[in-house]
């Protein structure tokens, strides 16, 4: 990797491994790096500490997507599904375990792969990307066995709602789709860009993250970060932020944003805006929070950088783990 | 006297005897004159024998001081006696090792040994009969046997000398008849140049440069006789000659006691001048100083590259012979007139024409440590101040000339002299004609682009769709540019890199490219930065979409650059710059201010998606010959 090529990078997506001492993180040239996280959190760590253990390709384009098993790293990117051990990479061994595509219409252009989570219910994946439909697989056979069809545009981010195994979905075309996983079948679709609150139609109408707790929803984008009810299907506040967010998380009674622009924003629930904390990005992709594990309880985000900056105290910037 | 002592205590006796019986003297007067009387006789008798045993206690005193003396003198005979037999035994013992220590000349001399003296020496000599038995008579033997030997080893000798003398003189008559042959061929040789210039084998003038270059010093003669080698071998455009003062050269290399004896009398003579003139001239003298320091050697080597263009790459070689190091000087001289492009005027520049060669080879600082100790002394603090009139002191220029330094790297190299320069003649030839190439071609495309041309090569079209709307003006460089910062933290811009600002416009819009140039290209790609004013002012640090046009521009060398020198480097990076701009605006059409109406730019070029990925980036790359764009 030369100068250039760091100065061009990005970081698109992140994830911590089951024991919680290691992270994963995919960035736009197909590769995976693992970073120690005992090693760089441990006091006599140095700056060999910040590199990865592990740096590999793993894609032809970019990852987009990374999510954790209790024992594998999946990774997406064009169009395919990877699955990588966890014991095997912490070896550093790059042996994928297996990999799959879900099945496209088009053939001119390879769809990306922009979201995945995993429906723990019945043990299935859920991908949604640039082909505008969001494809379950059951993640023991294998198989693709349904299709869920109905954004006219692609799909930005995923989320899924334990309690009432529903599947939320949100995409370039500004809806937000709520599907029935047991059924397979839509259950309402909110238009955010339509809401006078939340619109904002300088910058579009797209909605690249979504998070779920309980009865609330955060979505975003285009329009601005905007917190709202379910059952009443309506926003509750709004979030003043300046740029267009790409992901949002609920922690304990804070929700933390990150989108366009240097830095990590501290909300209420309330609607108003606690901090702004800086980061070396010039904008960020990605926010990870490693709660698994409690002596490495750290929060990670990545962006147009080489760099991921790691907050032990998330109030402040810590370090910053190197490609 | 003692007898005096005794007749006076007699009397006191007698007093004494005298005194007690005082009443009888009266009537013993009678009976005491005869008692006197015999009292006296009695006295003398006494007296007499006193004297008498006085006289033998004397005479028996003498007798045995006699006899002591003459026991005595008994004794010192043969004491003395004793110490001279002593003596003579110490004497004699002195002598007798002396004797044994005594070791005789002949003892020095080495003879043959006795087998070999008993083979050789005839009989008369030898005599075996006797000397078998006799070790001393051996030895008388083989000495003479020696003397005969070492005898006529003499003459024989005298004979050799005599003859080698002969020898010695026809060798001195037959020098003479040949040197008398030179004029004669002398003139041979001037009657054959028509001759030889008709056959063009210029063989007096290389017998004329050979002659010059003996006088050359040692990394000159490497260097000329390398690049000779490599001329001849592999790249007939190539040339050197020398030039310069020959004879001042032969007066440098004269014997070292003229030249020390003209630095002291030159020392004296500034003594002199010193006291004369109060030293008001120290700083003179600290120039005078460097200058002598700073000397170049008279003869210079003169290298000439062609291409095929035409243009003629000059390099001219100095030595600077206190400092041990070779510099160089260029000069390009082209077949066409090279006036005209105003920003691209370092380009040519001889002082920075052959700028790092071989990465981070500056130039401007000597490779030679012990310089560093020199400079001192004379209070040079940068050697960069003089490099301007000395000319460049390159690596590679020591290379050539087979000088190894050992601060050249951490690669430890056995190779030196010749073969060193050698080993880096091809690649650094290569080299050299390389950058005159990528300049020259630099230079023409920067004509054109001040003129809003890009000029794209056949080649390379397909790299492009076939209609680019924007258009390209190069505008000089304003100082503190924002959008530059990240290149500078980076560590990506240095000091010997051009820096140009070209500007893209398509209607309202107008994007500002700022490119660094490294001195190696095309072998280092130019990195650009953009920064769009539309509608606000955007850079890449502010916006992923430009980011991405900024890594489609600068990364993709096996795409961009072209046929195999990749001199199109640059003008198809401008080429393709354009095109994302034209890409950028079209598919802008997403973003509506609430306002209807004709988008400012119709959406002309084919693209599938107009947005993929979380940062939702536009389709930049082209791809031929379908003609539509797609995502990387």
């Amino acid at each position: 990797m030369g100068p250039v090529e760091l100065l061009h990078m990005s970081v698109f997506s992140q994830s911590f491994s089951p024991c919680g001492r290691f992270l994963a993180a995919g960035n736009n040239y197909g590769e995976i790096a693992v970073f120690s996280l005992s090693a760089a959190l441990s006091p006599d760590a140095s700056q060999a500490s910040q590199k990865p253990i592990l740096n590999f390709t793993a894609h032809d384009g970019p990852v987009f997507s990374l999510l954790s098993t209790d024992t594998h790293l999946l990774s997406a990117g064009n169009g395919e599904i990877s699955a990588w051990s966890w014991a095997e990479l912490i070896k550093k061994s790059t042996k994928a375990a297996w990999t799959r595509k879900p099945s496209y219409e088009t053939s001119l252009e390879i769809p990306e792969i922009n979201a995945m989570i995993i429906n723990p219910k019945d043990n299935s994946l859920i991908v949604g990307g640039g082909d505008n439909n969001i494809h379950i697989m059951d993640m023991e056979t294998g198989i693709f066995k349904s299709v869920l069809k109905g954004h006219t545009d692609y799909i930005h981010c995923l989320c899924f709602k334990e309690r009432e195994e529903e599947i939320l979905s949100g995409g370039e075309d500004g809806a937000v789709r709520i599907w029935d996983s047991r059924t397979n079948r839509p259950v309402h679709c909110i238009e955010v860009f339509k809401y006078e609150e939340c619109a904002r139609p300088q910058f579009g109408k797209w909605i690249s993250c979504l998070a779920t707790d309980s009865d609330w929803m955060l979505c975003g984008g285009g329009p601005s970060l905007s917190l709202w009810h379910l059952r009443s299907m309506s926003p509750t506040s709004v979030f003043p932020l300046p740029g267009c967010q790409r992901e949002a998380v609920f922690y304990q009674d804070l929700i933390m944003s990150v989108g366009e622009g240097p830095h990590v924003s501290h909300c209420l629930h309330g609607g108003t805006v606690k901090a702004q904390i800086p980061c070396t990005p010039s904008s960020l992709n990605t926010l990870a929070l490693n709660l698994k594990n409690t002596e490495h309880r750290v929060m990670t985000v990545g962006g147009s950088s080489h760099q991921i900056d790691v907050f032990t105290n998330f109030s402040y910037r810590a370090f910053s783990l190197s490609f | 006297m003692s007898s005096d002592a005794v007749k006076k205590r007699k009397p006191k006796v007698i007093r004494n005897e005298a005194g007690t019986p005082e009443t009888k003297r009266g009537r013993a007067e009678g009976e005491q004159s005869v008692e006197m009387e015999e009292r006296r006789r009695q006295c003398s008798v006494h007296f007499i024998t006193l004297k008498k045993l006085n006289r033998l206690a004397h005479m028996r005193l003498k007798k045995g001081r006699d006899q002591t003396h003459e026991a005595k003198q008994r004794v010192d005979v043969l004491h003395l006696q004793l110490q001279n037999l002593l003596y003579e035994v110490m004497h004699l013992q002195k002598e007798i090792s002396k004797c044994l220590e005594f070791k005789s000349q002949h003892e020095e001399i080495e003879l043959v040994s006795e087998e070999e003296f008993f083979q050789e020496a005839p009989a008369e000599i030898s005599r075996p009969h006797v000397t078998r038995d006799d070790h001393h008579q051996l030895t008388l033997a083989r000495l003479d046997w020696e003397l005969e030997q070492r005898k006529r080893l003499a003459e024989q000798y005298k004979m050799s000398l005599a003859r080698k003398e002969k020898i010695h003189k026809a060798i001195e008559q037959k020098r003479e008849y040949l040197s008398s042959l030179q004029p004669g061929l002398q003139n041979i040789m001037q009657a054959s140049l028509p001759v030889q210039e008709c056959l063009s084998m210029p063989f007096e003038q290389m017998q004329k440069q050979a002659e010059v270059a003996r006088h050359l010093p040692p990394p000159l003669y490497v260097l000329l006789v390398q690049a000779a080698a490599y001329g001849q071998a592999c790249d007939k455009t190539l040339s050197a000659s020398i030039s310069g003062d020959v004879d001042e050269a032969k007066a440098l290399s004269r014997p070292p006691e003229d030249s020390q004896d003209d630095e002291s009398d030159s020392d004296a003579e500034e003594e002199q001048q010193n006291t004369k003139r109060r030293r008001a001239s120290v700083g003179v003298q600290l120039d005078d100083k460097r200058k002598e320091m700073l000397r170049r050697h008279p003869l210079s080597l003169c290298v000439d590259l062609k291409c095929k263009d035409g243009s003629v790459l000059h390099l001219f070689f100095y030595y600077l012979m206190n400092l041990n190091i070779l510099t160089v000087k260029t000069k390009v001289s082209t077949t066409t007139d090279l006036s005209g492009a105003v920003s691209a005027g370092e380009l040519l520049n001889s002082e920075s024409l052959l700028n790092c060669l071989y990465a981070s080879d500056h130039g401007q600082e000597t490779p030679n440590p012990t310089n560093r100790y020199q400079f001192d002394k004379v209070g040079i603090t940068t050697f960069a101040d003089y490099v301007s009139d000395l000319g460049h002191p390159y690596v590679w220029v020591q290379k050539l000339g087979g000088l190894q330094f050992s601060s050249d790297g951490a690669q430890v190299c056995v190779l030196m002299g010749s073969a060193l320069s050698a080993s880096h003649m091809e690649r650094t030839m290569k080299l050299l004609q390389g950058r005159l190439q990528a300049r020259l071609a630099l230079h023409k495309q920067f004509s054109s682009l001040e003129h809003s041309i890009i000029p794209i090569s056949g080649e390379c079209q397909h790299l492009f769709p076939a209609k680019v709307v924007s258009g390209l003006t190069l505008v000089p460089v304003e100082q503190e540019l924002g959008f530059v910062q990240h290149v500078l933290k980076a560590g990506l811009l240095r000091e010997t890199d051009l820096f140009f600002m070209a500007v893209v416009e398509r209607g309202t819009a107008r994007l500002l490219a700022a490119v660094v140039v490294n001195p190696r290209y095309p072998e280092v790609m130019p990195l650009f930065s953009l920064s769009l004013h539309w509608k606000g002012e955007r850079s890449g640090r502010t916006e992923d979409n430009l980011r991405a046009m900024e890594s489609e521009v600068n990364m993709f060398r096996a795409e961009l650059q072209g046929p195999r020198p990749g001199l199109q480097l640059l003008t198809n990076q401008i080429q393709r710059l354009c095109v994302c701009l034209d890409v950028y605006l079209e598919t802008e059409s997403q973003v509506c201010d609430g306002s209807e109406g004709p988008k400012e730019f119709p959406r002309e070029k084919m693209c599938l998606r107009t947005a993929r990925g979380p940062s939702r980036l536009k389709p930049f790359k082209y791809n031929h010959p379908q003609g539509f764009f797609s995502h990387r």
